[in-house]
């Protein structure tokens, strides 16, 4: 299982660096112009980051005593899922379609806003958690 | 990706997906969602299993499922639901448990 998933991300990482490459040689030899060059490879990222945040509702990890925390993980990952995958393809077609200066802004604003409804979403399902009274209850 | 789509054709499996969105369940609490047999629904799971959609753990005689469905994969069950795909022959499509030999 560990062999196949570090299989998956080598097989990735290659694939960008290459995509890196293959774009730098096409601008070098006039095919490509600057503009396009930055705009495939970011679409490529976007894509990337759609990937890679489909998979997480299914990163389920070890099995927990509770119920609750059971489900309150389960919900978390789906919103960190979904939020961060449409921000992957949001930010694809701001690169894919948008002008230049409004897809630099816009694109880092979309991921950073479903960053922070991840962030957000888990440390509210998670704050009723902890123990009550924190350290005074270890007295 | 032809597992998927073959879990997610019988309106039986959709709704222990939809059971299993609110919490993790017990084999025996799903079972009680539905008028069919232990077997046919252990034949359910494990079509469900076999495509990744559910993960499962034993605590003894008790087996937990709980959710393992990716975005996409999620957005087909929805899909699923609202064009109502299988609807009309959920008892034809249940997969026949395999009959012990003594």
């Amino acid at each position: 299982m560990i062999a196949k998933r570090l299989t998956w991300a080598i097989a990735l990482a290659v694939f960008i660096l290459t995509s890196a490459l293959a774009v730098r040689h096409a601008e070098n030899a006039g095919m490509l112009s600057d503009e396009a060059g930055r705009r495939t490879m970011q679409v490529l990222i976007g894509l990337m980051l759609a990937g890679y945040a489909n998979l997480m509702p299914k990163q389920l990890g070890r099995s927990r005593g509770s119920a609750i925390a059971e489900a309150r993980v389960q919900a978390a990952l789906r919103v960190g899922g979904w939020s961060l995958t449409l921000a992957g393809l949001t930010f694809a077609g701001l690169w894919a379609f948008a002008p230049l200066a409004f897809a630099d802004t816009a694109s880092v604003a979309v991921v950073a806003a479903a960053m922070l409804v991840t962030a957000g979403y888990a440390l509210r399902a998670f704050t009723p958690c902890r123990p009550a009274g924190g350290a005074a209850a270890n007295r | 990706m032809n597992k998927v789509f073959k879990a997610l054709a019988d309106p039986t499996r959709r709704r222990v997906l939809e059971l299993l969105r609110q919490r993790p369940m017990t084999a025996g609490e799903l079972s009680e969602h539905f008028a069919v047999s232990k077997p046919t629904m252990s034949a359910h799971f494990a079509v469900l299993r076999e495509a990744d959609l559910i993960d499962a753990h034993k605590q003894g005689t008790t087996i937990t499922y709980r959710l393992k469905l990716s975005v996409l994969e999620e957005a087909l069950l929805g899909f699923s639901q609202a064009f109502g795909i299988g609807a009309a022959s959920p008892a034809r499509d249940a997969p026949q448990p395999e009959k012990e030999t003594p």
